[in-house]
Protein backbone atom coordinates (compact mmCIF):
# COMPACT_ATOMS: atom_id res chain seq x y z
CA UNK A 1 0.00 0.00 0.00
CA UNK A 2 2.55 2.45 0.86
CA UNK A 3 4.21 2.00 -2.44
CA UNK A 4 1.18 2.58 -4.21
CA UNK A 5 1.01 5.85 -2.27
CA UNK A 6 4.37 6.92 -3.55
CA UNK A 7 3.48 6.09 -6.88
CA UNK A 8 1.13 8.00 -7.02
CA UNK A 9 2.40 10.85 -4.66
CA UNK A 10 5.28 10.88 -7.47
CA UNK A 11 2.68 10.84 -10.64
CA UNK A 12 0.77 13.90 -8.65
CA UNK A 13 4.52 15.34 -8.16
CA UNK A 14 4.53 15.16 -12.00
CA UNK A 15 1.64 16.83 -12.86
CA UNK A 16 1.91 19.99 -10.10
CA UNK A 17 5.22 20.38 -11.73
CA UNK A 18 3.88 21.12 -15.24
CA UNK A 19 0.43 22.72 -14.07
CA UNK A 20 2.82 24.89 -11.92
CA UNK A 21 4.48 26.20 -15.00
CA UNK A 22 1.72 26.86 -16.55
CA UNK A 23 -0.32 28.60 -13.82
CA UNK A 24 2.65 31.06 -13.26
CA UNK A 25 3.17 32.07 -16.31
CA UNK A 26 -0.38 32.93 -16.73
CA UNK A 27 -0.17 34.84 -13.50
CA UNK A 28 2.56 36.37 -14.12
CA UNK A 29 0.77 37.99 -17.36
CA UNK A 30 -2.19 39.14 -15.90
CA UNK A 31 -0.17 40.78 -12.89
CA UNK A 32 1.86 43.03 -15.12
CA UNK A 33 -0.49 43.22 -17.87
CA UNK A 34 -4.10 42.85 -16.71
CA UNK A 35 -5.01 40.85 -19.35
CA UNK A 36 -6.77 37.34 -18.97
CA UNK A 37 -4.66 35.04 -21.38
CA UNK A 38 -7.27 32.52 -22.90
CA UNK A 39 -4.34 31.48 -25.55
CA UNK A 40 -2.33 29.94 -22.94
CA UNK A 41 -3.09 26.78 -23.64
CA UNK A 42 -2.27 27.08 -27.08
CA UNK A 43 0.81 28.42 -25.88
CA UNK A 44 1.43 25.42 -24.21
CA UNK A 45 0.68 23.30 -27.39
CA UNK A 46 2.72 25.25 -29.49
CA UNK A 47 5.53 24.59 -27.40
CA UNK A 48 5.01 20.73 -27.09
CA UNK A 49 4.81 21.10 -31.65
CA UNK A 50 8.21 22.72 -31.05
CA UNK A 51 9.44 19.47 -30.02
CA UNK A 52 7.11 17.13 -32.65
CA UNK A 53 8.97 19.25 -35.13
CA UNK A 54 12.23 19.72 -34.14
CA UNK A 55 12.83 16.84 -31.66
CA UNK A 56 10.44 13.90 -33.13
CA UNK A 57 10.87 15.54 -36.59
CA UNK A 58 13.81 17.20 -37.42
CA UNK A 59 15.94 14.89 -34.67
CA UNK A 60 17.81 17.55 -32.70
CA UNK A 61 18.50 16.67 -29.10
CA UNK A 62 15.58 17.14 -26.87
CA UNK A 63 17.23 19.86 -24.81
CA UNK A 64 17.61 21.50 -27.71
CA UNK A 65 14.20 21.44 -29.18
CA UNK A 66 12.38 21.99 -25.27
CA UNK A 67 15.15 25.41 -25.53
CA UNK A 68 13.66 26.40 -29.06
CA UNK A 69 10.45 26.13 -27.57
CA UNK A 70 11.02 27.67 -24.61
CA UNK A 71 11.88 30.98 -26.93
CA UNK A 72 9.78 30.27 -29.74
CA UNK A 73 6.90 30.86 -27.30
CA UNK A 74 8.53 33.39 -25.98
CA UNK A 75 8.35 35.32 -28.89
CA UNK A 76 5.31 34.11 -29.22
CA UNK A 77 4.27 36.26 -26.77
CA UNK A 78 6.17 39.23 -27.05
CA UNK A 79 4.21 39.24 -31.03
CA UNK A 80 0.91 38.81 -28.88
CA UNK A 81 1.89 41.72 -26.66
CA UNK A 82 2.89 43.92 -29.29
CA UNK A 83 0.27 43.38 -31.59
CA UNK A 84 -3.74 42.76 -29.68
CA UNK A 85 -2.65 43.39 -25.95
CA UNK A 86 -0.72 46.98 -26.23
CA UNK A 87 -3.45 48.48 -28.89
CA UNK A 88 -6.13 47.25 -26.32
CA UNK A 89 -4.23 47.99 -23.31
CA UNK A 90 -7.64 50.76 -22.33
CA UNK A 91 -9.84 48.18 -23.55
CA UNK A 92 -11.14 45.81 -19.99
CA UNK A 93 -11.94 43.52 -22.12
CA UNK A 94 -10.33 44.15 -25.19
CA UNK A 95 -7.06 41.27 -24.28
CA UNK A 96 -9.61 38.37 -23.36
CA UNK A 97 -11.01 38.38 -26.70
CA UNK A 98 -8.43 39.37 -28.65
CA UNK A 99 -6.51 36.29 -26.61
CA UNK A 100 -9.46 33.83 -27.35
CA UNK A 101 -9.11 34.89 -31.03
CA UNK A 102 -5.50 34.19 -31.29
CA UNK A 103 -5.98 30.45 -29.27
CA UNK A 104 -8.57 30.05 -32.59
CA UNK A 105 -5.53 31.05 -34.81
CA UNK A 106 -2.98 28.61 -32.98
CA UNK A 107 -4.93 25.41 -33.24
CA UNK A 108 -5.70 26.15 -36.80
CA UNK A 109 -2.49 26.71 -37.51
CA UNK A 110 -1.34 23.47 -35.62
CA UNK A 111 -3.98 21.42 -38.01
CA UNK A 112 -3.21 22.91 -40.97
CA UNK A 113 0.42 22.09 -40.15
CA UNK A 114 0.68 19.07 -38.83
CA UNK A 115 -3.03 17.17 -39.11
CA UNK A 116 -5.45 16.91 -36.27
CA UNK A 117 -3.72 13.28 -35.21
CA UNK A 118 -1.89 13.15 -31.70
CA UNK A 119 1.59 12.99 -32.42
CA UNK A 120 3.86 10.64 -31.52
CA UNK A 121 7.22 11.67 -29.68
CA UNK A 122 10.01 9.14 -29.19
CA UNK A 123 10.64 8.61 -25.63
CA UNK A 124 13.21 10.81 -24.38
CA UNK A 125 14.95 8.46 -21.95
CA UNK A 126 13.52 4.54 -20.68
CA UNK A 127 15.60 5.34 -17.32
CA UNK A 128 13.83 5.06 -14.30
CA UNK A 129 14.30 5.54 -10.58
CA UNK A 130 12.59 2.43 -8.10
CA UNK A 131 11.88 3.14 -4.68
CA UNK A 132 10.62 0.22 -3.26
CA UNK A 133 7.67 -1.14 -5.65
CA UNK A 134 7.45 2.54 -6.96
CA UNK A 135 9.07 4.40 -9.90
CA UNK A 136 9.58 7.46 -11.56
CA UNK A 137 10.76 7.97 -14.79
CA UNK A 138 13.53 9.81 -16.08
CA UNK A 139 11.05 11.70 -18.45
CA UNK A 140 8.85 12.36 -15.51
CA UNK A 141 11.70 13.27 -13.49
CA UNK A 142 13.23 15.79 -16.20
CA UNK A 143 9.87 17.77 -16.28
CA UNK A 144 10.21 17.83 -12.28
CA UNK A 145 13.77 19.30 -11.73
CA UNK A 146 13.01 21.47 -14.85
CA UNK A 147 10.70 23.09 -13.43
CA UNK A 148 12.20 23.74 -9.58
CA UNK A 149 14.97 25.12 -11.53
CA UNK A 150 12.87 27.40 -13.70
CA UNK A 151 10.73 28.74 -11.12
CA UNK A 152 13.84 29.33 -8.79
CA UNK A 153 15.45 31.29 -11.31
CA UNK A 154 12.21 33.20 -12.33
CA UNK A 155 12.20 33.74 -8.39
CA UNK A 156 15.75 35.17 -8.01
CA UNK A 157 15.31 37.21 -11.19
CA UNK A 158 12.02 39.13 -9.81
CA UNK A 159 13.19 39.03 -6.23
CA UNK A 160 17.10 40.45 -7.33
CA UNK A 161 17.13 41.71 -10.51
CA UNK A 162 16.37 45.56 -11.73
CA UNK A 163 13.75 44.45 -14.48
CA UNK A 164 12.00 41.90 -11.89
CA UNK A 165 11.82 44.81 -9.37
CA UNK A 166 9.90 46.30 -12.41
CA UNK A 167 7.54 43.85 -12.92
CA UNK A 168 6.37 43.32 -9.85
CA UNK A 169 6.22 46.89 -9.45
CA UNK A 170 4.16 47.11 -12.52
CA UNK A 171 1.74 44.43 -11.26
CA UNK A 172 1.42 46.70 -8.12
CA UNK A 173 0.75 49.99 -9.47
CA UNK A 174 1.24 50.31 -13.41
CA UNK A 175 0.82 54.27 -12.84
CA UNK A 176 2.93 54.29 -9.75
CA UNK A 177 5.37 52.10 -12.07
CA UNK A 178 5.62 54.30 -14.76
CA UNK A 179 6.43 57.20 -12.67
CA UNK A 180 9.33 56.02 -11.56
CA UNK A 181 10.50 55.77 -15.29
CA UNK A 182 9.61 51.76 -15.48
CA UNK A 183 8.65 51.67 -19.11
CA UNK A 184 5.09 49.41 -19.29
CA UNK A 185 5.50 48.68 -22.78
CA UNK A 186 9.02 47.58 -22.21
CA UNK A 187 7.83 45.95 -19.08
CA UNK A 188 5.38 44.07 -20.66
CA UNK A 189 7.24 42.74 -23.39
CA UNK A 190 9.26 41.00 -20.80
CA UNK A 191 6.42 39.45 -18.56
CA UNK A 192 4.84 37.80 -22.11
CA UNK A 193 8.28 36.52 -23.18
CA UNK A 194 8.28 34.95 -19.46
CA UNK A 195 5.09 34.22 -19.04
CA UNK A 196 4.40 32.70 -22.55
CA UNK A 197 7.86 30.97 -22.19
CA UNK A 198 7.17 29.11 -19.43
CA UNK A 199 4.11 28.13 -20.72
CA UNK A 200 5.94 26.59 -23.33
CA UNK A 201 8.23 25.04 -21.79
CA UNK A 202 6.03 23.16 -19.97
CA UNK A 203 4.58 22.07 -23.68
CA UNK A 204 8.15 20.95 -24.57
CA UNK A 205 8.95 18.77 -21.64
CA UNK A 206 5.65 16.96 -21.52
CA UNK A 207 5.27 16.37 -25.45
CA UNK A 208 7.04 13.06 -25.14
CA UNK A 209 4.36 12.13 -22.54
CA UNK A 210 1.32 13.24 -23.57
CA UNK A 211 0.79 12.75 -27.40
CA UNK A 212 0.25 16.04 -28.96
CA UNK A 213 -2.78 17.35 -30.16
CA UNK A 214 -4.14 20.87 -31.50
CA UNK A 215 -6.32 20.96 -28.88
CA UNK A 216 -4.41 19.79 -25.95
CA UNK A 217 -4.64 23.15 -24.29
CA UNK A 218 -7.95 23.25 -23.59
CA UNK A 219 -7.76 20.66 -20.77
CA UNK A 220 -4.76 22.99 -19.12
CA UNK A 221 -6.23 26.30 -19.33
CA UNK A 222 -9.09 25.27 -17.26
CA UNK A 223 -7.19 23.64 -14.79
CA UNK A 224 -5.31 26.74 -14.54
CA UNK A 225 -7.82 28.77 -13.75
CA UNK A 226 -8.46 26.83 -11.21
CA UNK A 227 -5.46 26.80 -9.69
CA UNK A 228 -5.03 30.88 -9.80
CA UNK A 229 -8.26 31.34 -8.83
CA UNK A 230 -6.95 28.98 -5.62
CA UNK A 231 -4.16 30.48 -5.77
CA UNK A 232 -4.98 34.12 -5.22
CA UNK A 233 -5.16 36.31 -8.62
CA UNK A 234 -1.84 37.64 -8.73
CA UNK A 235 -0.23 35.96 -6.19
CA UNK A 236 3.40 33.89 -8.09
CA UNK A 237 3.71 31.85 -4.81
CA UNK A 238 -0.21 31.01 -4.72
CA UNK A 239 -0.20 29.78 -7.90
CA UNK A 240 3.06 27.35 -7.01
CA UNK A 241 0.91 26.59 -3.88
CA UNK A 242 -2.33 25.42 -5.86
CA UNK A 243 -0.46 23.83 -8.37
CA UNK A 244 1.25 21.27 -5.36
CA UNK A 245 -2.61 20.90 -4.00
CA UNK A 246 -4.66 20.82 -6.90
CA UNK A 247 -2.36 18.17 -8.71
CA UNK A 248 -2.24 16.06 -5.32
CA UNK A 249 -6.09 15.83 -4.56
CA UNK A 250 -6.49 15.57 -8.20
CA UNK A 251 -3.84 12.54 -8.51
CA UNK A 252 -5.09 10.97 -5.37
CA UNK A 253 -8.86 10.79 -6.78
CA UNK A 254 -7.94 9.76 -9.78
CA UNK A 255 -6.16 6.86 -8.77
CA UNK A 256 -8.52 6.05 -5.76
CA UNK A 257 -12.04 7.20 -7.35
CA UNK A 258 -11.74 7.72 -11.30
CA UNK A 259 -10.97 10.89 -13.48
CA UNK A 260 -14.50 12.46 -13.57
CA UNK A 261 -15.04 12.50 -9.97
CA UNK A 262 -11.11 13.78 -9.82
CA UNK A 263 -12.35 16.74 -11.88
CA UNK A 264 -15.16 17.67 -9.95
CA UNK A 265 -13.58 17.75 -6.78
CA UNK A 266 -11.28 19.59 -8.08
CA UNK A 267 -14.08 22.25 -8.85
CA UNK A 268 -15.21 21.59 -5.67
CA UNK A 269 -12.31 22.87 -4.15
CA UNK A 270 -12.07 25.90 -5.94
CA UNK A 271 -15.97 27.17 -4.68
CA UNK A 272 -14.84 26.12 -0.92
CA UNK A 273 -11.67 28.39 -1.59
CA UNK A 274 -14.00 31.18 -3.32
CA UNK A 275 -16.73 30.77 0.06
CA UNK A 276 -14.48 30.64 2.72
CA UNK A 277 -11.35 32.93 0.93
CA UNK A 278 -12.91 34.83 -1.63
CA UNK A 279 -9.18 36.40 -2.40
CA UNK A 280 -7.55 32.69 -2.86
CA UNK A 281 -5.42 31.19 -0.39
CA UNK A 282 -2.30 34.11 -0.88
CA UNK A 283 -4.63 36.64 -2.67
CA UNK A 284 -5.50 40.27 -1.59
CA UNK A 285 -8.60 41.98 -1.20
CA UNK A 286 -8.73 44.57 -3.74
CA UNK A 287 -8.79 47.83 -1.99
CA UNK A 288 -11.50 50.64 -1.98
CA UNK B 1 11.28 79.68 -14.16
CA UNK B 2 12.04 76.00 -14.12
CA UNK B 3 8.57 75.22 -15.03
CA UNK B 4 6.26 77.03 -17.05
CA UNK B 5 2.72 76.00 -17.72
CA UNK B 6 1.16 77.64 -21.22
CA UNK B 7 -2.68 77.62 -21.06
CA UNK B 8 -2.91 74.26 -19.86
CA UNK B 9 -6.24 72.13 -21.49
CA UNK B 10 -7.46 68.41 -20.40
CA UNK B 11 -10.26 66.62 -21.29
CA UNK B 12 -11.04 63.22 -20.28
CA UNK B 13 -13.24 61.64 -23.14
CA UNK B 14 -15.43 64.96 -23.86
CA UNK B 15 -15.32 66.27 -20.18
CA UNK B 16 -12.75 69.15 -20.17
CA UNK B 17 -10.89 68.75 -16.71
CA UNK B 18 -8.76 71.76 -17.26
CA UNK B 19 -9.56 74.69 -19.14
CA UNK B 20 -6.49 77.36 -19.53
CA UNK B 21 -4.53 76.84 -16.51
CA UNK B 22 -1.16 78.29 -16.65
CA UNK B 23 1.89 78.73 -13.79
CA UNK B 24 4.66 79.26 -13.33
CA UNK B 25 7.90 77.50 -10.56
CA UNK B 26 10.85 79.02 -9.92
CA UNK B 27 13.93 77.37 -8.87
CA UNK B 28 13.22 77.40 -5.41
CA UNK B 29 11.06 77.15 -2.98
CA UNK B 30 7.24 75.83 -2.58
CA UNK B 31 4.44 76.64 -5.19
CA UNK B 32 1.03 75.49 -3.50
CA UNK B 33 -1.85 75.04 -5.81
CA UNK B 34 -5.36 75.16 -3.57
CA UNK B 35 -8.51 74.20 -4.31
CA UNK B 36 -12.27 72.44 -4.38
CA UNK B 37 -11.99 68.84 -5.02
CA UNK B 38 -12.79 68.14 -8.91
CA UNK B 39 -10.99 72.01 -9.44
CA UNK B 40 -8.09 69.73 -11.62
CA UNK B 41 -5.24 70.39 -8.83
CA UNK B 42 -4.22 66.78 -9.59
CA UNK B 43 -5.00 66.65 -12.88
CA UNK B 44 -2.34 70.03 -13.63
CA UNK B 45 0.20 67.23 -11.56
CA UNK B 46 -0.74 64.71 -14.29
CA UNK B 47 -0.16 66.33 -16.69
CA UNK B 48 3.02 67.86 -15.79
CA UNK B 49 4.56 64.11 -14.87
CA UNK B 50 2.97 62.65 -18.43
CA UNK B 51 0.05 60.45 -16.65
CA UNK B 52 -2.63 62.28 -18.73
CA UNK B 53 -1.80 64.34 -22.23
CA UNK B 54 -3.09 67.35 -22.68
CA UNK B 55 -5.56 68.14 -25.52
CA UNK B 56 -4.13 71.97 -25.43
CA UNK B 57 -1.32 74.06 -24.29
CA UNK B 58 2.29 73.57 -23.80
CA UNK B 59 4.59 72.35 -20.52
CA UNK B 60 7.87 73.80 -20.68
CA UNK B 61 10.56 72.25 -17.89
CA UNK B 62 14.32 73.03 -17.82
CA UNK B 63 14.02 75.64 -20.88
CA UNK B 64 12.60 72.04 -22.73
CA UNK B 65 8.66 71.48 -23.86
CA UNK B 66 8.12 67.75 -22.11
CA UNK B 67 4.22 67.44 -22.48
CA UNK B 68 4.46 65.35 -25.39
CA UNK B 69 6.70 62.90 -23.55
CA UNK B 70 5.53 59.49 -21.92
CA UNK B 71 5.89 59.32 -17.74
CA UNK B 72 8.53 57.18 -17.78
CA UNK B 73 11.00 59.62 -19.84
CA UNK B 74 9.66 62.91 -17.36
CA UNK B 75 10.96 61.56 -14.80
CA UNK B 76 14.07 60.96 -15.91
CA UNK B 77 14.23 64.93 -16.76
CA UNK B 78 14.22 65.67 -13.27
CA UNK B 79 9.93 65.60 -12.30
CA UNK B 80 9.28 63.39 -9.40
CA UNK B 81 5.39 62.61 -8.63
CA UNK B 82 4.33 61.55 -5.13
CA UNK B 83 0.51 60.84 -6.30
CA UNK B 84 -2.52 61.14 -4.58
CA UNK B 85 -3.76 58.83 -2.61
CA UNK B 86 0.61 57.58 -1.93
CA UNK B 87 0.11 54.79 -4.51
CA UNK B 88 3.37 53.20 -2.69
CA UNK B 89 3.93 49.50 -3.98
CA UNK B 90 2.20 47.66 -1.63
CA UNK B 91 3.70 44.40 -1.72
CA UNK B 92 7.68 46.00 -1.96
CA UNK B 93 9.67 46.58 0.97
CA UNK B 94 10.17 49.62 2.52
CA UNK B 95 13.38 49.66 1.04
CA UNK B 96 12.84 48.03 -2.28
CA UNK B 97 9.87 51.13 -2.68
CA UNK B 98 12.83 53.43 -2.16
CA UNK B 99 15.22 51.89 -4.08
CA UNK B 100 13.14 51.43 -7.12
CA UNK B 101 12.43 55.26 -7.28
CA UNK B 102 15.98 55.29 -8.24
CA UNK B 103 15.22 52.91 -11.33
CA UNK B 104 16.75 55.27 -14.12
CA UNK B 105 20.12 55.99 -11.93
CA UNK B 106 22.97 54.23 -12.94
CA UNK B 107 25.05 56.07 -10.45
CA UNK B 108 25.58 53.32 -7.22
CA UNK B 109 27.29 55.64 -4.81
CA UNK B 110 25.24 58.30 -5.48
CA UNK B 111 22.07 55.84 -4.74
CA UNK B 112 23.76 54.72 -1.52
CA UNK B 113 24.01 58.20 -0.42
CA UNK B 114 20.32 59.00 -1.42
CA UNK B 115 18.71 56.23 0.57
CA UNK B 116 20.83 57.47 3.64
CA UNK B 117 19.42 60.47 3.14
CA UNK B 118 16.38 59.32 3.02
CA UNK B 119 16.83 57.55 6.18
CA UNK B 120 18.12 60.68 8.30
CA UNK B 121 15.11 62.34 6.65
CA UNK B 122 12.57 59.71 7.57
CA UNK B 123 14.40 57.77 10.85
CA UNK B 124 11.27 55.35 10.91
CA UNK B 125 11.89 54.14 7.55
CA UNK B 126 14.79 52.58 8.70
CA UNK B 127 13.54 50.89 11.73
CA UNK B 128 11.10 49.68 8.91
CA UNK B 129 13.13 49.13 5.95
CA UNK B 130 12.10 45.12 5.50
CA UNK B 131 8.59 45.48 6.28
CA UNK B 132 6.27 45.42 3.48
CA UNK B 133 4.47 48.67 2.86
CA UNK B 134 1.42 47.48 3.19
CA UNK B 135 1.98 47.27 6.82
CA UNK B 136 2.75 50.56 7.27
CA UNK B 137 0.35 53.29 8.36
CA UNK B 138 -0.53 56.42 6.51
CA UNK B 139 1.74 58.80 7.53
CA UNK B 140 4.40 56.02 6.59
CA UNK B 141 3.68 55.11 3.58
CA UNK B 142 3.69 58.81 2.86
CA UNK B 143 6.70 58.95 3.86
CA UNK B 144 7.52 56.34 1.66
CA UNK B 145 5.97 58.09 -1.04
CA UNK B 146 8.00 61.21 -0.61
CA UNK B 147 11.06 58.82 0.15
CA UNK B 148 10.60 57.39 -3.56
CA UNK B 149 10.03 60.11 -5.18
CA UNK B 150 13.82 61.95 -3.71
CA UNK B 151 15.36 58.54 -4.09
CA UNK B 152 15.19 59.75 -8.27
CA UNK B 153 17.03 63.01 -7.51
CA UNK B 154 14.67 65.30 -8.99
CA UNK B 155 14.83 68.47 -9.74
CA UNK B 156 11.30 69.18 -8.79
CA UNK B 157 8.84 67.86 -6.45
CA UNK B 158 5.63 67.35 -7.15
CA UNK B 159 3.12 66.68 -4.32
CA UNK B 160 -0.67 65.54 -4.58
CA UNK B 161 -2.15 66.06 -1.03
CA UNK B 162 0.11 64.60 0.96
CA UNK B 163 -1.55 65.45 4.32
CA UNK B 164 -4.89 63.33 2.95
CA UNK B 165 -6.50 60.84 5.29
CA UNK B 166 -3.50 61.97 8.39
CA UNK B 167 -3.66 63.03 11.66
CA UNK B 168 -2.69 66.61 12.99
CA UNK B 169 0.40 65.62 14.82
CA UNK B 170 1.58 63.28 11.25
CA UNK B 171 0.64 66.33 8.76
CA UNK B 172 3.14 68.68 11.05
CA UNK B 173 5.94 66.20 10.57
CA UNK B 174 5.01 66.15 6.79
CA UNK B 175 4.98 69.70 7.00
CA UNK B 176 8.44 70.36 7.80
CA UNK B 177 9.77 67.53 6.29
CA UNK B 178 8.67 69.25 2.95
CA UNK B 179 10.05 72.93 4.24
CA UNK B 180 12.96 71.11 4.80
CA UNK B 181 13.17 69.60 1.07
CA UNK B 182 12.40 72.99 -0.20
CA UNK B 183 14.95 74.08 1.96
CA UNK B 184 17.63 71.90 0.39
CA UNK B 185 17.26 73.42 -3.29
CA UNK B 186 14.44 70.86 -4.36
CA UNK B 187 11.38 73.23 -5.36
CA UNK B 188 8.13 71.63 -4.56
CA UNK B 189 4.58 71.70 -6.33
CA UNK B 190 2.37 71.29 -3.53
CA UNK B 191 -1.57 70.65 -3.98
CA UNK B 192 -3.68 70.75 -1.04
CA UNK B 193 -7.44 70.82 -0.96
CA UNK B 194 -8.12 71.60 3.07
CA UNK B 195 -7.24 75.11 3.27
CA UNK B 196 -7.43 74.65 7.30
CA UNK B 197 -4.73 71.73 7.52
CA UNK B 198 -2.52 72.43 4.44
CA UNK B 199 0.99 72.07 4.27
CA UNK B 200 3.84 74.90 3.46
CA UNK B 201 1.55 77.36 4.26
CA UNK B 202 3.96 80.42 4.13
CA UNK B 203 4.80 79.13 0.43
CA UNK B 204 4.10 81.00 -2.98
CA UNK B 205 0.21 81.08 -4.39
CA UNK B 206 -0.40 81.69 -8.00
CA UNK B 207 -3.54 82.63 -8.96
CA UNK B 208 -5.90 79.63 -9.92
CA UNK B 209 -8.38 80.18 -12.15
Amino acid sequence: MSDFLLQTAFNASYAASYMALIAVGLVLIFGVMGVINFAHGELYMAGAYAVVFFYAGLGLPFIVAVAIGLVFVGCLGMLMELALFRPLRTNPLGGLIASIGFLLMLQTVAVLGFGLRNQNVPPVSQGRITVGGAFLTYERLYVILATVGLLLALWLFLRKSKFGWALRACAQDREAASLQGISINQTARYAMFIGAGLAGVAGALTAPLVAPTPYMGHTVIVTAFIIIIVGGIGSLEGAVLAAIIYAFVHTFVTTFFDGVIANIVGLLLMLAVLVVKPQGLFGVRERA
Amino acid sequence: MLLEVRDLHVHYQKVAALKGISLQVPSGGIVTIIGANGAGKSTTLRAISGLVRPSKGEIHFDGQRIDNLPPEQIVGRGIAHVPEGRRVFPDLSVEENLRIGAFLRADKDGIESDLEDVFRRFPRLKERRTQRARTLSGGEQQMVAIGRALMSGPKLLLLDEPSMGLSPVVVQEIARIVADIADTGVPVILVEGNRHRRLGGQGRRPAHQ
